[in-house]
């Protein structure tokens, strides 16, 4: 049995320790108790909230998802009962939970990221936020949050000056500069950084000549987007000291394997759960009989193992080692 | 609601019906069928280990049970990628399976004849349903639609008691036109109506309902078919708005009031 646990806010007294690198990713879970039946929830290294925002949501119009090649496009709009009703309905079932407990939270005003957050701060039941940042921004004229570096670090220090809680920043790859950004929200005080969130595309229907999508665009997901994400969590994991946390496309052992080496410290499982859940399990078991044999005592040990960039930054002597 | 399991079963056996479709024989583990109710489904992974393609799991409602020997039964019909390759398997294939999945139609304890309006694979939860009402002593009248003749399930898939009437749209079997043109005859008989199949085919229903129906019965019960992912209500990517708001169709559906529903 190798040590695959982890800390994925190091920088923060109140910690984020999980048994697992394996984490249920934001949108994919629901609020956990979906899977409640089906899987032993309490085994994950923790778990992510459905997006929860300031106000009730009903989300998009149908159709909200449509399958593609290796993947699926999905404008579910955030459908959620808003921070008050999440507060009532979730948190006292996750106090009596082991695994953590992780909330996603969308906004479109930097002061409601901090209202929600500092709701979340005085709730027991959860480990940590996770900030969405693709989300558009009001008072930019509804330019993503998530693509500018400012931006990113605004709502982060918000945040960040609201809550005590590890605060996680899910990155979107939308950003050009998708480095730039994860540094901007490492100096604006985030204990970790998660990527990458969904890619925008889009499918038409060519019998009804209009877009398959009742949002016409959608959020790209599956194994169809993974080198796309591990090219990032490569990048982001070179230049920062937080934790990355990696998603995009991971379907079984071997994909979460190259997002350690690529520098990730945890990984996220999103769209693999909606075909197999019980894999998620599997997962768990998988990545602990991968790193015993291949003789590592624990997972730390092959945390970016193929990021020249990281390995060179971890040897310097001035620097902390990630991980 | 029963436990879900995510399950590896074997084709027992494949019989073909309904020109080209196929009723297909699964094993299941002990005790799970038992809990099958009518109006449920199952999530079928079509694909082999290894391939991403198709990406997700494929909803078939069940089309009967056998609890004593741990089997149910699936109607597969190639339409798409996913029961194409479905219908490919052969006996002795294994598949991974979720389920059962959804609500369920019920039967109320005074309901004495009840209705049910088949659309075609549509006819595969109302062949369960009629199979339960009829082993309750409720009388079934079974009335389903289809292209042509070779598309019709065959009388023999229901228990002899069952009135069953048949539409065709070619009129190469029975009525000559939409299965809902053979409704009105039955809203006063029957206590409960139930339905699954396309969609225009539920708004000629609704239709023949508001026409004939007096008072808010009967009741029609519709099970609906979205584009799915999770099957748990997790996604929320199969959702219908109804009148008590968004519902999933995975779990608060498939089976919901028609006159609840907002299309």
């Amino acid at each position: 049995m190798a040590d695959c646990s982890v800390d994925l806010a190091p920088r923060n007294p109140r910690e984020l320790r999980l048994a697992n690198p394996v984490i249920a990713a934001s949108g994919c879970f629901g609020y956990g108790l979906e899977y409640a039946g089906l899987i032993d929830v309490q085994r994950l290294g923790a778990f992510v909230s459905k997006g929860i925002t300031p106000e009730h949501r009903s989300g998009n119009p149908m159709p909200r998802i449509t399958e593609t090649a290796g993947g699926m496009l999905n404008a579910i709009g955030l459908q959620n009962p808003g921070i008050k009703g999440f507060l009532k309905k979730y948190p006292p079932v996750w106090e009596g939970w082991r695994v953590p407990a992780i909330v996603n939270i969308s906004a479109e005003r930097v002061a409601d990221f901090a209202m929600m957050a500092r709701l979340l701060d005085e709730t027991p039941g959860i480990a940590g936020i996770e900030v969405n940042i693709s989300c558009p921004n009001v008072a930019a004229g509804g330019y993503c949050f998530g693509w500018d570096a400012a931006m990113s670090a605004e709502v982060t220090r918000a945040v960040r000056q609201a809550t005590t809680l590890p605060v996680i920043v899910k990155l979107s790859p939308g950003a050009i500069d998708i480095a730039g950004v994860a540094l901007a929200v490492e100096a604006a005080g985030a204990d970790a950084v998660s990527l990458i969130n969904t890619l925008v595309g889009m499918a038409i229907d060519i019998r009804r000549r209009r877009p398959i999508l009742a949002n016409e665009t959608g959020g790209l997901s599956g194994p169809a987007i993974k080198p796309v994400a591990l090219r990032m969590v490569y990048q982001v994991a070179a230049v920062v000291d937080i934790p990355v946390i990696g998603l995009g496309g991971i379907m079984g052992v071997e994909d979460a394997i190259e997002f350690f080496m690529a520098g990730a410290s945890a990984i996220q499982v999103g769209t693999m759960i909606f075909p197999q859940p019980t894999r998620l399990m599997t997962l768990i078991d998988g990545i602990d009989a991968w790193l015993d044999e291949a003789g590592f005592q624990d997972l730390s040990g092959i945390i970016g193992l193929a990021n020249a960039g990281m390995l060179a930054r971890r040897t310097a002597p001035a620097v902390a080692a990630a991980g | 609601m029963a436990a879900v399991r995510e399950f590896e079963s074997e084709i027992v056996a494949k019989r073909s019906v309904m020109d080209d479709a196929h009723l297909v024989d699964l094993s299941a583990p002990s005790g799970l069928v038992a809990a099958m109710r009518p109006g449920q489904f199952v999530e079928v992974l079509c694909r082999v280990d290894g391939s991403y393609d198709p990406l997700l799991r494929r909803p078939y409602s069940l089309y009967a049970t056998d609890p004593a020997n741990d089997r149910f039964t699936l109607l597969v019909r190639p339409y798409g990628r996913g029961s194409e390759w479905l219908g490919q398997q052969r006996p002795g294939a294994t598949l991974d399976i979720l389920g059962p999945l959804g609500n369920a139609f019920e039967i109320r304890p005074k309901s004495r004849h009840l209705l049910m309006v088949a659309g075609g694979v549509g006819a595969a939860p109302l062949v369960m349903l009629s199979q339960r009402a009829v082993a309750r002593g409720v009388a079934v009248t079974y009335l389903m639609g289809a292209m042509d003749a070779g598309s019709l399930l065959p009388a023999s898939a229901l228990p002899a008691a069952v009135e069953y009437l048949v539409a065709t749209e070619d009129g190469s079997q029975g009525h000559r036109g939409y299965v809902t043109e053979l409704v009105a005859d039955y809203i006063q008989w029957a206590d409960q109506i139930y339905s699954c199949g396309p969609e225009p085919m539920f708004r000629s229903l609704r239709q023949v309902v508001r026409q004939h129906r007096v008072t808010r019965e009967p009741r029609v019960w519709v099970s609906v078919e979205r584009t799915m992912a999770c099957g748990l209500g997790a996604c929320l990517g199969c959702v219908v708005e109804t009148r008590r708001g968004m519902r999933t169709s995975c779990v608060d559906g498939p089976v919901f009031e028609m006159d609840d529903l907002l299309w």
